[in-house]
């Protein structure tokens, strides 16, 4: 069946619009599309997006990671091997982080890193033939916000939520961060790691993270008064 | 080999109701009721599996059938078959290679035709779980009595005094047939009629696919 | 050199063939390998053959026993098949319990055989409630070269078909049973079916369809579970199988309806000589 923007897509659909706009220019294929010898298919159930000039994907509903590359991960570290680390993310087998690739990091100096810390790290390669490969810098040997994630605590969920939350147009954290401070991070595997001043207030934030996942952005926001208003009552 | 469309027009199947996201723990998870018969499917992968049943060129696919009583049989290793096949070729493997797939599918309710609304129900689970595939398929049955009358998609009755049970497993891309399996003896022609009418009456099975998607769309985006 | 490019090359090489309008044996698409057939070659069993298709080679021994009827069913006797593919069959056979294959292939032998109804299953009842013949046929594959069922279906037909039970005689008050192996009373074989096997190839965007495909070729077109299996008796079908592997389109089915109806009549042909020549060497 041929589809269009917008639409409700299955496997098995094939979108004209996308193969006469790449016989003029590039064509950028996003998650679920697959180019084929007659044209561009579908293979996941979803909704097909577009965005200018010529970018195309399908918004799918996924719970299983498959490592993509570039993406922030949330991982555990679960092995120490040599000169890396085995850091479990959710995928179908583990990510290796070498210890060089820490800020600072040289030969002498190796990170602390113990087994069964919380790394938030960045995808540096993920192809379906190779293990991936996370690194904890970016290109210019700063660590940023990457590194070990000290006490927290982590959740999994959805990655549709993930994209979600982390999506500019969604109030939630917007309207959380003015409600009570917290420190959050969230992975692209379905990991959000949070930490908070009580145990109360991460909770809190848990909760309202996991209910938005079937909310309009306005329930978001009277939720997320609602629930800071039941956590400042039982305070006071 | 041409079927009149105005015959076509008049077929119904047993009405439909599926929840996806049935599970909670699994990758992928729908339950489907197709008239009193019920199946639930869990979807699990793309995972880890053990070295020796890894192929690096696909992703391998494990289909478990547990019936609702009783020691695993002959009979289910026979269903596994046709679903995993059938799968098989759905599921781009090819883009998982050295994982593995589970698909485990759990009988609740038999009333006839578990074994296409397995199939159907199994096809939700793959939407649900997100497995880059080729195609959807769609199953569906029919029985023909003695007279030579095809009933689409018969109850528990119909099917007690069916000279003979015909399942097909259509490709939602053009339609052409995945898989095939009968009971019973019939004639080329009755064959051939039959195949037809279950090929038009999968076009209502995909549009329940899409109507489902649809309504889950809106929480996705 | 060949070798190599097909190691290679494995798909090339064999659209390579199929390009040309013929099969890596020298066959042409819906051509049929020889087909040789022995009858009674187990002396211990009490109905025997041996039928080779191409290099398939399999082996189907009957034996005999008596038994109480079910219950529920008093008026009917029991026939059990079974399909063994022990490791010197194929190197993908391991030994152990039976393989999910074999177990498939003889879920599918016996359906077949039930829906040709070829067997009625009163015939091997003695005394209704009390006493009833079960067949145990057992086919052991020697050598599997793809299309097993096909030679299956044929060398347990070929058995039965030459197969004569004893006559019994049962006594209701001392339930006594005395078994007579001189007087014998042949098996009543309604029709013979016979299974057609197909590969589907998708080539070009069109399906070719290869009849009695080879185990290399099954591999070829989606592995040994995605043939298509046309069965027919009596000019009836009584069975199509198909699993997965390429899709199969209209205008083909016509196609493999056709050769298998062919070919059902060659076999039962064959089948006929053999008892034939079998019961007039006797």
């Amino acid at each position: 069946m041929n589809v269009a923007i917008d639409d409700v897509v299955l496997p098995g659909d094939h979108c004209e619009e996308i193969a006469t706009a790449g016989e003029k220019s590039k064509v950028i294929l996003g998650p679920g599309l697959r180019k084929e010898i007659d044209g561009v298919f579908i293979t996941k159930a979803g909704v097909l997006r577009k965005r200018a000039p010529n970018t195309f994907w399908v918004d799918s509903y996924q719970k299983r990671y498959v490592p993509a590359r570039g993406e922030n991960v949330i991982g555990i570290v679960t092995q120490k091997a040599g000169d890396i680390f085995r850091v479990e993310v959710g995928g179908s087998c583990s990510a290796s982080l070498s210890y060089l690739s820490f800020e600072g990091a040289t030969k002498k100096n190796r990170p602390s890193v113990k087994i069964g810390d919380v790394i938030y790290a960045k995808m540096l390669n993920a192809s379906k033939d190779m293990e991936p490969e996370l690194v904890c810098v970016d290109s210019h040997g700063k660590k940023g916000r990457l590194g070990v994630l000290e006490d927290g605590f982590v959740f999994k969920c959805s990655l549709n939520l993930i994209r979600k939350i982390l999506n500019p147009n969604c109030p939630l954290l917007g309207s959380l961060k003015n409600e009570w401070p917290f420190e959050l991070a969230a992975g692209m595997n379905g990991r959000i790691w949070i930490k908070a001043k009580t145990m109360r207030e991460t909770v809190a934030v848990g909760n309202a993270i996991l209910g938005s996942e079937y909310l309009s952005n306005e329930e978001i926001k009277s939720m997320c008064t609602n629930i800071a208003s039941i956590l400042a009552g039982h305070i006071s | 080999m041409v079927t009149d469309n105005a015959d076509l027009t008049d077929f119904k199947l047993k009405p439909m109701k599926c929840e996806f996201n049935y599970l909670s723990k699994s990758d992928g998870s729908a339950i489907l009721s197709q008239g009193e018969t019920v199946a639930l499917v869990s979807v699990n992968g793309p995972q880890d599996i053990k070295m020796q049943s890894q192929s690096i060129e696909k992703s391998t696919l494990e289909v478990i059938f547990s019936p609702k009583g009783g020691k695993p049989s002959v009979g289910d290793r026979y269903k596994e078959n046709v679903i995993r096949q059938t799968s098989e070729t759905a599921i781009l493997g090819c883009l998982y290679p050295r994982t593995g797939i589970t698909v485990t599918i759990q009988e609740l309710e038999d009333f006839g035709g578990l074994l296409s609304c397995s199939v159907n129900c199994v096809c939700l689970a793959l939407l649900n779980s997100g497995v880059a595939m080729r195609c959807v398929f769609a199953a569906v049955m029919c029985a023909i009595d003695d007279s030579g009358n095809i009933t689409l998609d018969p109850g528990a009755a119909q099917l007690e005094t069916a000279r003979a049970v015909m399942n097909f497993v259509f490709d939602g891309r053009d339609r052409s047939l995945i898989t095939g399996f009968t009971e019973g003896n019939f004639s080329e022609d009755a064959y051939r009629e039959a195949l037809e009418r279950c090929r038009a009456a999968s076009e209502l099975v995909f549009t329940f696919y899409r109507d489902i998607v649809k309504k889950y769309s809106n929480v996705i985006g | 050199m060949a070798e190599v490019y097909k190691l290679i090359h494995p798909v090339k090489h064999f659209n390579d063939y199929i390009s040309l309008n013929i099969r890596p044996d020298g066959r042409v698409f819906n051509e049929h390998r020889n087909i040789k057939l022995n009858v009674n070659s187990i002396k211990t069993a009490e109905a025997s053959a041996v039928v080779k298709c191409g290099n398939t080679t399999v082996i189907c021994g009957i034996q005999l026993e008596l038994a109480t009827p079910k219950a529920e069913q008093p008026d009917i006797g029991f026939l059990v098949t079974n399909v063994e593919l022990p490791p010197l069959c194929s190197s993908k056979s391991k030994p152990g319990p039976p393989s999910d294959h074999a177990q498939v292939t003889s879920k599918i032998v016996s359906d077949i055989l039930i829906n040709s109804k070829c067997i009625d299953l009163k015939d091997l009842c003695i005394v209704p409630d009390k006493l009833a013949w079960v067949l145990y046929c057992d086919m052991v594959c020697i050598d599997n070269d793809g299309s097993l069922v096909d030679a299956c279906i044929m060398t347990l037909i070929t058995s039965l078909k030459t197969l004569s039970l004893p006559s019994v005689t049962y006594d209701a008050e001392t339930e006594d049973i005395k078994v007579d192996p001189s007087v014998r009373k042949k098996l009543n074989v309604s029709g013979t079916p016979v299974a057609t096997s197909f590969a589907v190839y998708k080539h070009n965007q069109s399906n070719i369809i290869l009849a009695d495909p080879t185990a290399y070729e099954e591999e070829m077109c989606g592995g040994s579970g995605a043939s298509l299996i046309v069965c027919y008796n009596n000019g009836l079908l009584c069975g199509t199988h198909k699993f997965g592997g390429s899709n199969l389109s209209a205008d083909c089915q016509d196609v493999t309806l056709k050769t298998a109806k062919e070919k059902s009549a060659i076999v039962e042909n064959v089948i006929n000589v053999c008892k034939q020549d079998y019961e007039s060497n006797k």
